[in-house]
């Protein structure tokens, strides 16, 4: 039983996976999208303070920062107004857990190229 | 004491040139003034055959962006070891980048090929920005970017 529940997850969740993928780009025609005044009011309900409000692949991106003061970059559907996904800027910025570690906190990686793992020299202009 | 010095240092001496087998190499790359906010460049390298060999360096730190490095997002799918310790900050437009990295000897004239993948937030992506045979006689030698790379050159 648990098996087959398994295996209805499994399926149940790549539909949402499949929806993620395909979130970065909207394809809605000029004549069917809402105003930026639209988006400004459903980003005021939602307690959202709006710093930037752009067009990304065809959405709409919101800058801002959520009721809790949390950067986030919110991308929108044009037409129908719904959040398509929602990013918190500072998820990279917390620790290394996702990001790769920076030059001289580590050795460069052992992937044949690099001599004796000195770290490198960066200089920028 | 004395004697065992001697010996260490020639050892040393002897052992060494065997293990220097890599010389310091810089990379310079110059951004000519796209109107911008900083690009994500990827350098990588790839062998005779086209196959993956292994990065460079990654200019910019947000991995949520590497997906715009197409090419090198397709042959490596984001992992993050291949750029752990090799990772900077993106860079500007209209700036200059100098990474002085201590690469093998084997690289050179031997058939590779050093790629740069670049990206712009809002702006388009740029797989192979750069594609430039490692040979020692290329060194010096400037390449012209096809989009945001005005000058690129590795100098020995």
């Amino acid at each position: 039983m648990k098996t087959i529940l398994s295996a209805i997850a499994l399926f149940a969740a790549i539909p949402v996976g499949a929806a993620m993928a395909d979130s970065d780009d909207c394809n809605v025609s000029s004549s069917n999208w809402q105003s930026r005044e639209a988006v400004t009011r459903m980003a005021s309900e939602k307690g959202w303070t709006v710093h930037e409000l752009k067009v990304d692949d065809g959405c709409y991106e919101l800058e801002g920062r959520d009721r809790g003061g949390r950067r986030i970059e919110v991308a929108i559907h044009p037409a129908t107004l719904q959040v398509m996904d929602v990013e918190y800027e500072d998820d990279d910025d917390r620790g290394n857990a996702r990001n790769a570690a920076p030059a001289g906190t580590v050795a460069p990686p052992k992937n044949g190229l690099f001599g004796n793992g000195a770290p490198p020299k960066v200089q920028q202009n | 004491m004395k004697t065992i010095l001697a010996a260490l240092a020639l050892s040393t001496a002897l052992v060494l040139p065997g293990l220097a087998l890599a010389r310091p190499v810089t990379l310079t790359t110059t951004l000519n003034n796209y109107g911008g906010n900083g690009a994500y460049l990827a350098f990588y390298v790839s062998d005779a055959s086209g196959a993956y060999m292994g990065s460079l360096w990654m200019a910019g730190g947000k991995s949520k962006y590497y997906g715009h490095l197409t090419d090198w997002h397709r042959v490596t799918a984001g992992d993050l070891s291949q750029i752990n310790g090799i990772t900077g900050a993106s860079v500007g437009a209209g700036r200059r980048l100098e990474i002085t990295l201590d690469l093998a000897d084997a690289l050179f004239d031997a058939g590779y090929t050093l790629h740069i993948d670049a990206a712009v937030e809002d702006m388009r992506e740029s797989p192979n920005e750069v594609a430039v045979p490692l040979t020692t006689d290329g060194a010096g030698n400037s390449v012209r970017g096809r989009r945001y790379i005005a000058d690129f050159n590795y100098s020995m």
